[in-house]
């Protein structure tokens, strides 16, 4: 459990979309300021009311919709929609095929299709585009579910995806899962992880039903209410690598405990046995507080959404967490100590290098504050994290990682803020979400990704592995200075002067 | 009616239009749309044509209104007022382009209106919501605006200066060194091109393009639009020509420019023969290994039109390849399919390609297994192979499955860095080779 969703509820499925979380939540996306500030600011709701005179380009819920729902073994995406809606799939297809083939499974061909709207289609409606579509993914890919995106047009026209579904659902073979995920809805485009598992929760977790055994067998049985009682379901997100995940299994499994990872890559038999385990177990609450939250209330497996293990203390606690359910605590204790030691001792070298050596952090709330906390174990003085949003979910972790007078910026993306502040306050490094690290990298700052496929970064392995990435990026930084100088940044030199707070204004409206 | 495509090789208008906008230097694009838009139609360009990056103010750098559901409801013209705004503070741009997404049109926001009042500071507008159809009309979007808005109408014209149309940075994932090299071709023949987004090129030198004598489009599906703007706003006439690739598409290529320009025969057909004759000099070096292992394969083909007829053409009158299916995936319109199939008349081998259009990219399997015969448990079986498959990136699973060779070269490109590269020309066909041949050797 934890102590921030206990009181929210997540009683939605009937509904044919979940509220958005500015709604649900509470969140802020615009903040300037110290950790301290912003904690007393979001408690007191007016963080959450900031928005900016002057915005850059972030995410769309649809492309998080889609980024979860795509990974999905046998499926075809549809996006209903005209062509640019995940346009971006043309170059991600290829990653999907690769991500596959590191967790070994069995290669298969991403499918998607646009409905193409046209102005014709804004008038008249595009459900019959839709229609011919979903027959075409299942007369010619066979697929065991087609997910249908609802975009921005179809949003605002108004066009009934669901009646469309309905009617279509038992005449095919394939599972219909429609989704709302319209990007205007949200500007907290963490909306679109729930809208993805509302349309999972809604259409494809109905579990399997048990066909009684002629000859009843009690072994059987028994061994699967024990398989069950040992099982942890771990939800994986779109920035764990196959590193992390076998790193987090040994570890699980190390407690004598049956790890599973869920729903990412998941056949649809997989989810459809989601309610066969113990416990639910988090790595990230920005991305699954909706989908732990609506298991517990439907099949009543407890959960557990409290850190990202990142880093020794945050692997530690995640570790903790998971055994004090299971009453392991010192089968943990003993495998935490074990762990610690080994992994301190290598990280020697690596600390002798980082230690002193200035950081800032930017990517997602939980992520970025357990990977500085991780960088500020090893002796290096963080200077400032950016987080996309900030909610209740890191409220302990906001203060305690570096202290209330820590820099923080609130903003998805957002990179001349970003640029702006680092132009300021130039780290040693920087390490930050996909589409910042090439800015940082023109104002010749050293950086590396805060998540990637190829990489492992969570739990002791991942934290030694981040160490080791950080004292290789430092032995070279000749890429980033001869960039610098020689490429140009689109910003003006009065904006690098300005102060970031003046930007930053009381919304019309949440 | 356009209908739905399975996996589309296009992103939407204004994917289109931002995709032009970064193949500009040192211009930069307000989106007035939801706040996603954006960033991710330009990271679908950054990492499907060849990892090209996003631009000089591309991917989550680009300013944008971020409209959301209230404003929906009560219009989003403030907003965006407000944010050209700062924008034109904080941003170092030679020229700032409005552009709009399918939210703000269906609400009937005037974006470009808005942005006409900022005239003096740089600012000009287009509408490129997404259901306007393909990148290719973004394309035509953005340079409709510049032709009518930010061109100078020029009372003379320089007989020797022509504009390039119908080359979309992105969507043509070798853009950039196709535009260098048709600027040198034409350069041979004492013509000098106005390219938009070439080297060298910048917006000062854009809003001087009226001078030009004549409109080169070299597509027959973007830039034809653009070209009656320049038609009928500045006077300049055009003709419709297609990419050069190798000695045929060059030769071609030259002699129809020259003859446009009154420029003498003579000066193209030694202009082309220097390019043959260094064409030949490299390729010489490959006679003897394409002989003695036999590198002629069996073509097919798939890509947009831009593409298509240009590479069949190269692969079958140059270089000596069996074209035997070509696939066209963004031509709808019948009459419009009939005239491209005109093209392959110039296909000179004895063996002629079946041309198809086929949008969805699921099926060409069925189509190539279809254009052969099937084996029916013969012992001596005159199967399709070898063969090799030149379409995006997205053709590499056909060629998996048909054993094929395979090489990238239309949009979507994921699996290969693109830089200065260009198969333009006969020089941009022996980098097509070196490619096409590396891709068989490269297991040694």
């Amino acid at each position: 459990m934890s102590k921030y969703s206990d009181e929210l509820t997540y009683g939605f499925a009937k509904a044919a979309a979940p509220p958005v979380r500015e709604t649900r939540i509470g969140v802020c996306a615009a903040f300037c300021g110290t950790c301290g500030k912003l904690n007393e600011n979001v408690k007191s709701g007016c963080a959450q009311l900031q928005s900016r005179k002057f915005s850059q380009s972030g995410g769309c819920q649809l492309m998080l919709a889609m980024g979860i729902l795509s990974s999905l073994t046998n499926i075809v995406v549809i996006i209903h929609s005209p062509l640019g809606c995940c346009s971006g799939f043309g170059g991600i297809a290829g990653l999907l095929k690769t991500m596959r083939a590191s967790k070994g499974k069995k290669e298969q061909e991403f499918v998607w299709i646009h409905t193409n709207m046209d102005q014709l289609d804004v008038v008249n409606g595009g459900t019959e585009k839709l229609r011919n579509a979903i027959l075409h993914a299942e007369k010619h890919c066979h697929p065991e579910a087609i997910i249908i995106a609802n975009g921005c047009v179809p949003g605002i026209i108004g066009d009934d995806i669901d009646s469309l579904a309905s009617e279509l659902e038992h005449q095919l073979s394939a599972k219909l899962v429609p989704v709302h995920c319209e990007g205007f809805k949200s500007r907290y485009v963490a909306s679109g992880y729930d809208s993805a598992y509302h349309g999972v929760l809604r259409h494809l977790i109905e579990p399997i039903k048990k066909q009684d055994l002629i000859f009843p067998d009690e072994g059987l049985d028994a061994l699967e209410r024990w398989q069950k009682s040992r099982t942890v379901n771990i939800f994986n997100v779109g920035s764990n690598s196959n590193g992390d995940e076998v790193e987090l299994s040994r570890l699980v499994s190390a407690l004598g405990l049956i790890p599973r990872f869920l729903p990412l890559h998941a056949s649809i038999e997989d989810l459809e046995r989601i309610s066969e385990a113990a416990l639910n177990v988090s790595v990230c609450a920005t991305h699954d507080d909706y989908l732990l939250g609506h298991l517990k209330e439907r099949f009543g497996t407890p959960y557990i959404i409290d850190t990202l293990p990142i880093g020794i203390k945050n692997t530690n606690k995640w570790l903790r967490r998971i055994a004090e359910y299971f009453h392991l605590e010192d089968e943990a204790e003993r495998l935490i100590r074990l762990e610690n030691e080994q992994l301190l001792e290598a990280l020697e070298p690596f600390k002798r290098v980082l230690e002193g050596k200035s950081v800032f952090v930017g990517g997602g709330e939980t992520r970025i504050l357990t990977t500085a906390e991780f960088f500020n174990s090893l002796g290096m003085k963080l200077l400032g994290v950016k987080a996309h949003n900030v909610d209740r979910f890191v409220e302990d972790i906001l203060e305690e990682t570096a202290g209330p007078e820590l820099a923080i910026e609130v903003a998805a993306g957002q990179p001349a803020e970003e640029l702006n502040i680092l132009n300021k306050l130039r780290p040693d490094l920087y390490c930050g979400h996909m589409g910042a690290n090439g800015w940082v990298a023109r104002l010749g700052i050293p950086n590396l990704p805060l998540f990637g496929q190829s990489l492992n970064y969570m739990g002791y392995s991942g934290a030694f592995e981040l160490a080791r990435k950080a004292v290789k990026v430092l032995k070279n930084t000749n890429f980033v200075q001869n960039i610098s100088a020689n490429a140009q940044l689109p910003l003006r030199k009065e904006w690098f002067d300005s102060d970031v707070r003046e930007n930053i204004k009381e919304t019309e409206s949440a | 009616m356009p209908d739905f495509i399975e996996r589309a090789k296009f992103s939407c208008a204004l994917g289109g239009a931002l995709s032009t906008v970064a193949g500009i230097a040192r211009v930069v694009p307000i989106v007035h749309a939801a706040g996603g838009c954006a960033g991710s139609l330009s990271g679908a360009y950054n990492l499907a044509a060849g990892y090209r990056g996003v631009g000089y103010c591309g991917g989550n750098m680009i300013p944008t209104s971020n409209i959301a559901e209230n404003n929906i409801v009560f219009g989003g013209e403030e907003r965006l007022e407000e944010q050209i705004e700062h924008t034109v503070k904080a941003f170092n741009g030679d020229l700032y382009i409005v552009l709009t997404g399918c939210q703000v049109e269906i609400i009937g926001d005037d974006a470009v209106g808005v942005a006409r009042r900022f005239k003096d500071e740089n600012v000009i507008g287009a509408s490129t919501p997404g259901f306007l159809g393909n990148a290719l009309k973004g394309y035509d979007a953005v340079m409709e605006a510049l032709i009518e808005s930010f061109i100078e109408p020029s009372p003379v014209h320089d007989t020797l200066s022509v504009n390039i149309l119908g080359v979309v940075p992105g969507q043509d994932v070798f853009y950039h060194g196709n535009l260098d090299e048709i600027k040198r071709l034409l350069g041979l023949i004492g013509v000098s091109a106005n390219t938009f987004f070439s080297t060298g090129e910048s917006v000062s030198a854009i809003r001087g393009y009226g001078r030009a004598a004549l409109n080169i489009v070299l597509s027959t599906q973007a830039g034809l639009g653009p070209a009656e703007k320049f038609k009928s706003v500045h006077g300049i006439p055009y003709i419709v020509s297609e990419l050069p690739i190798g000695p045929a598409g060059t030769e071609a290529f030259l002699r129809q420019v020259a003859e446009e320009l009154g420029i003498s025969a003579a000066l193209a057909e030694e202009a082309f023969r220097a390019e043959k004759a260094y064409y030949y000099s490299f390729l010489e070096r490959i006679v003897d290994i394409y002989s003695d292992i036999d590198f002629q394969r069996y073509a097919v083909v798939v890509a947009d039109s831009y593409y298509a007829h240009a590479l069949t053409r190269f692969l079958a009158n140059d270089l000596g390849w069996i074209p035997h299916l070509t696939a066209i995936n963004d031509i709808e319109d019948e009459a419009e399919q009939a005239e491209y199939l005109k093209k392959f008349d110039d296909i000179s081998s004895k063996t002629k390609p079946k041309v198809i259009f086929q949008r969805h990219a699921g099926l060409l399997l069925g189509e190539v297994r279809n254009s052969w015969q099937l084996n029916r448990n013969s012992r001596y079986y005159d199967s399709f192979s070898p063969a090799y498959v030149i379409g995006s990136g997205i053709e590499r699973s056909l060629a998996d499955k048909l054993g094929a060779g395979f090489l990238s070269v239309a949009y979507p490109v994921s699996n290969r860095a693109v830089l200065n590269k260009g198969y333009a020309g006969c020089r941009g066909a022996l980098s097509l080779i070196e490619d096409l041949i590396t891709n068989l050797v490269a297991a040694r």
